[in-house]
């Protein structure tokens, strides 16, 4: 079997504009992203014979997107998913093409995540949800209902067996919520936060407190994937594809019979083997952050700290600019914008291409990238990119 | 008044559990091929996939300890806004300790809950004929 490395690029990569409230359907969200993932290729429409997504039946079809843009894809799908999606369809990508079936793929993620369908919870239907939840009813009884809760449990619990404190997770806050400084197109743009307003904020759902979740925004994003070859005939500088991998653990209801392994453990020992690269050749990360502790506990999975060390990592300030491992440099999740995890794709892709050059917000002579995936304890996925 | 909360919902593959909850007795579904337990419980085992299941009495005198837990703020569901904040746990219990089950520690200060803290299993009433089963110190 051939090895993928080194011979598929990301070529193109666009967003839409985002918001809380974008008075638009997802398909006009996609739409643009989708254009301006083109743009950025320099490729035309007719020349994406694949189109792909996820969703949480919250988007338009792959079908409307190549449509509107008058294209006629040989390939289009859709599929359930959150976080991790982006690595799982890449990988479906670089099969398809690896086989001669399609040549160029556009996968995009396109939600009103604010004025739309949230995650974050509330307002749901409990009857419903306790049905379509796998094991529903043996947590939503007991008010465990939105994601702050579930991943708490994992949190409290990893937290005190490693000595992880509250402040721990504050250094992931301040330094995202930093790098969204230097980001215009950040929501929290001119919100900075301090350590000192970190630990004041009240609990929402102990040990989080509000800067401890990621934001829920309006917005699509769009990424494009090709062979190696076809990524000469691009206008933009190829990020290549060292190594994918994604696993499945345990399903939802069985999430909390075992609070001590996460499906990253995983996914990290052959992601390595594949990229051929260890964690210290990594020089910036993107790294899936729908909850501040859920960085933390990646670090640990992917090897960036010892288990027990990675407090001391964060609160050195390695995950700011200038730190080992400058990461979600656009602000993640928690600071800059919410797109189930692309929108970290789009800025790792930026960062490895030196697209912000001369600025404040190039991670300096970064040739190696980590992108990790993540919807919950049971599903992972991650890539290693190169310049 | 009647209970604002989620009430459990009985389906095809838990209705063994929640009617003996009601009776205040926990019953869990065992596997006859690999002799591990299912819980939550499901069409086949989540460990080898066998249908070949069965349902075993654990009695009303259930202990455990805590495995780990939140404590909610904010009622992210309807019905909960009223007894903030709620503690919800994970609780190991004390004879299989393979098995966890998620619920609230009642009656508790959210200074006092901890992983490690003693609990023993406690019935809520919650309808005339369904019961929710709960968690006090032990
Ligand atoms: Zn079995």
């Amino acid at each position: 079997m051939a090895t993928i490395k080194d011979r598929y690029a990301i070529v193109g990569v666009g967003e839409s504009e985002r918001s809380k409230n974008s008075g638009r359907t997802p398909l006009h969200l996609a739409l643009d992203a989708a254009r301006a993932a083109l743009k950025d290729a320099g490729l035309e429409a007719r020349e994406i014979d694949g189109f792909m997504s996820y969703s949480e039946n919250d988007s338009c079809t792959s079908h409307q997107l190549a449509t509107y843009l008058g294209a006629r894809p040989k390939y289009v799908k859709d599929i359930m998913g959150g976080g991790s999606s982006t690595e799982m369809l890449i990988a479906d990508a670089i099969g398809l093409i690896e086989t001669g079936q399609v040549n160029t793929v556009l996968i995009y993620r396109a939600m009103n995540g604010r004025s739309g369908v949230r995650m974050g919870g509330g307002g749901w239907d409990v009857n419903m949800l306790q049905g379509a939840m796998d094991g529903g009813s043996f947590f939503i009884p007991y008010g465990a209902g939105g994601p702050g809760q579930w991943f708490g449990l994992f949190a409290t619990r990893h937290m005190q067996q490693t000595g992880l404190t509250h402040e721990h997770l504050g250094h992931v806050c301040v330094s995202f919520y930093e790098h969204a400084q230097r980001n215009p197109k950040a929501f929290f743009y001119g919100k900075p936060l301090s350590m000192e307003e970190y630990l004041k904020t009240p609990s929402l759902s102990y040990p989080f407190n509000k800067h401890d979740f990621c934001l829920e925004s309006d917005e699509a994003n769009a990424i494009i994937v090709t062979s190696a070859e076809k990524a000469k005939d691009c206008k933009s500088r190829p990020v290549y594809i060292m190594g994918i991998e994604a696993r499945r653990t345990v399903s939802h209801a069985h999430y909390w019979t075992n609070l001590d392994e996460v499906a990253s453990d995983f996914v990290a020992p052959s992601l390595y083997k594949k990229a051929g690269v260890t964690p210290q050749d990594i020089q910036v990360a993107s790294i899936y952050d729908c909850f501040s502790w859920v960085v933390l506990r990646q670090l640990e999975a992917y090897g960036f700290a010892a288990r027990g060390e990675v407090g001391d990592f964060v609160a050195s300030g390695n995950l700011k600019m200038g730190g080992k491992l400058p990461t979600n440099t656009a602000g993640g999740m928690l600071s800059e914008g919410y797109t189930h995890g692309m929108n970290n794709v789009l800025e790792i892709v930026r960062q490895i291409r030196h697209e912000y050059k001369g600025t404040d917000r190039q991670v300096e002579n970064c040739e190696i990238g980590i992108c990790t995936g993540w919807s919950g304890p049971d599903i992972a996925g991650a890539m290693i990119l190169r310049n | 008044m009647s209970y604002q909360k989620p009430i459990p919902l009985k389906t095809q593959d838990n209705q063994p559990y929640w009617d003996a909850a009601d009776r205040h007795e926990l019953v869990l579904q065992k596997c006859e091929t690999c002799n591990s337990y299912n819980h939550p419980p499901g069409p086949a085992c989540s460990k080898c996939g066998s249908t070949e299941l069965s349902w075993e009495s654990q009695g009303s005198a259930i202990t455990g300890t805590i495995y780990s837990y939140v404590v909610s703020y904010r009622p992210f569901l309807p019905g909960f806004q009223d007894d903030l904040p709620t503690i919800i746990v994970v609780v190991q219990l004390d004879n299989l300790k393979e098995v966890k089950i998620i619920g609230n520690v009642l009656a508790c200060p959210p200074e006092e809950v901890k992983i490690g803290m003693p609990v023993k299993m406690t019935w809520q009433d919650i309808t005339e004929d369904r019961a929710l089963p709960q968690w006090i110190q032990a």
